[in-house]
Order: structure tokens, then sequence, then C-alpha cells
């Protein structure tokens, strides 16, 4: 058994030794040189990537982006899945149809998508005619800051929506029909239901939406990389765009390192917040 | 009563139906420019007539300047997620297989090696991985694309927590007939898991199919490109031709789609395991 169980697990014992380890360690040593890939000389410059990094207007949009982007996704998308889960859950039957059928956005390639929508909101689409009748002009979609973040944002919400709606939904299931009829014996509407069971209920559900949802944000590469560039103005710069353009457009190896290292420990702490925010709602309804 | 409730209840289903359709629209949107003629692209929603003129143009014909690349960046897609994606869950459901159902000492110390990886913020190995990769010479090439994404802790995670759940007196009869790991792994606890491994799968293909970032930087070369890269990158120089482009589109999103409802039997019950739930 002793040698069997290290004989199979041998395949990722090296492959975390090729991917993992080595790139780790070697990220470490990059982190602190100014290493550009092609040259062959490579300094050690200490901190000089991070003092840099936190003085850079690029980083500090990118900064601002992540939680621009997070405030019009995460009401999006809970609204969305949470509504869509509610809905799936109260149809008597062809649950299981609509749940694959609101899936079917996660699917889809975000190059795909991005191309769909840009054809979309084009100044001469067939939507055209529709958005100005809506608006009273065809709105400069990626040319205004705000509407650009809301674009890339709803676009997100689309893609997750159903994904976390089936999180929401295994929760729904999981609540015990007993409550419900024990709230209508004592006259309990829809709305009291809803605010006095199901959303409490569904407090497992909410803590890792959010967790998920909060952590993407940092993450954002293919929607503004295919339709914004990070535009207008630095608007919709996220962090792996100015990773991307750090390494593999100006060759900064180091000073992309530090800034992936920034962005790690942002995310971690934004995640951190995020859980003792929802810790602290999960105590006050009397998780643990 | 039951008359107000029939009614609520044709409501709902219209609801769902609406916003389902809303949901799907940039599908049907791809879908149809891809089969409008040419000058009704991005000009109406529904075409008055349907033409497989933009598949055909993408994959044959002599109107473009260049050699199109298309066919060969399908190729490329087809090849490098195969691959990845059988490496991801054949070594997944062996890896699986030991740390679920073979006690070794040092079992514990891997596995929670392997939650601490899941948990692991990928982006700070992006760039040092990208450089190992073009020191082994493989910038440019499938190896770049397949080896560094030929194994997934999540899928090992998957794998393992489904077989404890597989009772030990099987695997023990198994072993007492003579079988051996591999005929238990292959002839036993694959065919045991077919929800996991195809919810699995499809995930990873999906994902491995989908990939945009890592693709782009460790290939350069046009005719190396998978189909998704190839889409992201040439864009601007085909500004005249956007039929072709919902086309292509079109063609990087339908496999996904199909593989996915053709296997929504078992989506159900996978996704579940997939959820945590």
């Amino acid at each position: 058994m002793e040698v069997r169980g290290w004989i199979l697990t041998s395949p990722y014992l090296l492959y975390s030794l090729v991917f993992f380890a080595i790139p780790l360690a070697w990220s470490l040593w990059l982190v602190f040189t100014n290493w550009n890939l092609i040259s062959t000389r490579v300094d050690f410059v200490g901190l000089d990537n991070f003092a840099r990094a936190f003085r850079s207007a690029r980083v500090h949009a990118a900064f601002i982006s992540a939680y621009r982007i997070m405030g019009f996704f995460l009401p999006m998308v809970l609204v969305q899945s949470l509504g869509v889960a509610l809905l799936i859950n109260s149809l008597p039957w062809g649950r299981a149809f609509f749940s694959v059928g609101f899936f079917m956005p996660y699917l889809a390639s975000g190059v795909a998508v991005a191309l769909v929508v840009r054809g979309i909101l084009a100044y001469n689409s067939p939507a055209a005619p529709i958005f100005k009748a809506l608006f009273g002009t065809i709105p400069n979609w990626f040319g205004h800051p705000v509407l650009a973040i809301f674009i890339i944002s709803l676009l997100i919400a689309w893609k997750f929506s159903g994904y976390y709606a089936l999180i929401f939904l295994a929760g729904l299931q999981s609540i015990p029909k007993e409550l419900y009829e024990a709230a209508e014996l004592d006259g309990a509407r829809f709305p009291t239901k809803l605010f006095r069971i199901t959303l409490p209920m569904l407090y497992p559900a909410f803590y890792t939406v959010l967790i998920m949802a909060v952590g993407l944000c940092f993450a954002i590469f293919t929607e503004p990389f295919m339709l914004t560039g990070g535009g207008p103005g630095r608007a919709t710069h996220t962090w792996y765009l100015e990773i991307y353009y750090q390494v593999f457009q100006n060759l900064r190896a180091g000073y992309g390192a530090a800034i992936s290292f920034i962005n790690a420990a942002i995310t971690f702490a934004s995640v951190l917040i995020v859980r003792r925010l929802m810790q602290r709602w999960g105590r006050a309804l009397g998780y643990e | 009563m039951n008359r107000r409730r029939s009614a609520y209840t044709a409501i709902k289903y219209a609801a769902a139906v609406t916003l389902l359709l809303i949901s799907i629209f940039p599908y049907l949107y791809m879908v149809l420019q891809s089969l409008a003629p040419w000058d009704q692209v991005n000009k109406v929603f529904i075409p008055s007539r349907l033409t497989l003129r933009s598949y055909i143009w993408l994959f044959t014909g002599t109107e473009a300047l260049v050699a199109k690349p298309w066919l060969r960046a399908f190729l490329n897609s087809v090849i490098v997620s195969v691959s990845s994606t059988t490496l991801m869950v054949l070594s997944a459901a062996i890896i699986g297989y030991a740390l679920a159902k073979l006690p070794f000492r040092g079992r514990p110390l891997v596995y929670n090696f392997i939650l601490f990886q899941m948990f692991y913020p990928a982006v700070i190995l992006l760039i040092p991985t990208f450089l190992l990769v073009k020191a082994f010479g493989w910038f440019n090439t499938y190896w770049a694309m397949i080896v560094p994404k030929a194994m997934s802790v999540w899928a090992i995670f998957m794998y393992t927590s489904f077989f404890k759940s597989v009772p030990q007196e099987i695997i023990d009869s198994a072993r007492v007939d003579g079988a051996s790991e591999w005929r238990i792994i292959f002839g036993i606890m694959i065919p045991l898991s077919r929800s996991i491994t195809i919810i699995v799968a499809l995930f990873l293909f999906m994902a491995r199919w989908e990939e945009l970032l890592w693709d782009l930087v460790v290939v350069q070369d046009t005719s190396m490109r998978t189909l998704n890269v190839l889409l992201a990158t040439i864009q601007s120089s085909y500004n005249p031709y956007p039929g072709p482009l919902y086309a292509a589109a079109t063609i990087l999103t339908l496999p996904i789609l199909i593989a996915f409802l053709a296997f929504s039997r078992h989506f159900s019950q996978g996704i579940r395991l997939v959820l945590g739930k």
C-alpha cells in the first residue's frame, strides 16, 4: 500500500514540482529584479518594483476598477441569480429544463460573447433604433466610463447568474417545507416568508456565491481585453490587463510579477473582509 | 381560487420562458447573424433568408487575400483541448483513487497540499510558468498549451471526494480476485463514477477550449493559435467580414453547448457534486 500510494500519486508530485514549486520560487526571485525577458543582465532592485507599482497611476486604475466593477456586478448577479432560482423553484414541473437553460450563458466563450455584444451595441446595429427610442439617443457605450463598466459588469453577471442560480436553487431545495407551512398558518404572506425564512435559510448559498463573486472581480481579463482595451481613460483597466500589458507587451517580467503579488494580496484581503462580514451576518442568524 | 392559482402558474411560466429567451439571446443573435446574407449582417435581427456563405467562406474560397487560418485553428483547439482534458481526467482518477482508497503515510500531506493549491492565487504562477515553458523551448508549440494544463487539482479533489463514498468492500473483493490497482481504477472506479466523470470532463474541456490568456501568451504564430485566441486577435483585420466572424464564434460556441445539452441527463446529479451539495 505504502509504495503503491506513492507511485500512483507520483505524477502529481512531479507536476507540482515543475509547475508549482519551481514557478513559485522563480516568482519570489523575479519580484526583486528588473528583468525584461530579453537582456542577459539582471539587476537585483530590492523592493523597487513594489514601490513603483504603488505609485503607478495604471495600478491605481486597476485597483479602483475592480471595486467599481464589483459595485455593479454584485447587485446585478445577486438579483439575477436569486430571482432565477426563486422562479425555477416555484415551478411545478420543468425545473431541470430551466436549470440547464439558464446555465447556458456560463458555457459561452467570452471572446464569442464580446463579438456579439460589440455587434449589438454598434452605432448602426439593428438594436440601435431600440436604444434611440428608449434613451432618445444612441449611447456611446464604450466611450463613457460608467457605461463601459456597466456593460462589462452586465456581461460577467449574465455569464455567472445561471451558475450562481444553481447554488441558490440547491439551497432553496434544502429548506424544510414545514417552515413555510407553519408560517402560512400564522398568516404570513410572500414578503414575510421571503425575508424571514427564505433569505436567512439561504445564508450558506449567499456565503459561497459572494466569496466566489468577489474573488472574480480581481481576475477579469477577457471582457475588457476584447471590448474596451481598458478604456475609456482607464475606467475598465483591470488587474489582469495591467499584468498582461506589463509582462507581455512591455516585457517587464519582474515588475509584472510584483503586480501579480499585489493583486493576490488585495484579492485575499478583500475576500477576507467579505468573509468576516458574512460571518457576522451568519452569527446574527444563528449560524456558527 | 383554483383558477387564480393556474393563472398565476401560467404567468410564472411566461416569465421563465421570457427570461430564458433574454438570457440565450446572444446565442440566437450569433447563430442568426452567421447564417445571414452578407448585406444583412449586423443590420437586422432576423435575416430574410438563410445562407451558409459565411461558413463556406471561412474554410474555403478565394475571396481572402491570405490563406485562411480557421480550419487549422479549429484543429489546434481540438488537439489541445482533447489531449489536455484526457490527461486531466485520467490523472485525476488515478490520483483521486490513491488519495481516497490507498492508505499510505504521506497521504494527508499530499491531500492538504492539493487543497492548498486549489486556493492558491494562480496569477502569481502565470509569469514564471511562461518563462519555464519558454526555457523548455516550448514557445509556439502544442506542448506549451498541453503539458502545464495536463493536471487539475480541482479534478483530483472531485474524484477524491467521490471515490471516498465508494464502499471499501467492492475494492477488497476485487483484490481477493487478484485484480491489479489498474484494473480496480479502470474496471471498477471509473465505471462507477460516470456522472462525475462526465461533468468533470465537460467542465475541464470547456475551460480548456475557452482559455484565452495562457494560449495567447505562449503562442505567437497564427498557425498555432487556438480558435478562441484567433477569434480574439483577428477581429480588427476582419472588419469587412462580420458574417464569417459570427460563423467562427458559432463554431467556437456550439460544440460546448451541444456537449452540455447532450449530457444534461447527468447534469443535475453531477452539478450537485460540483457544487459540493
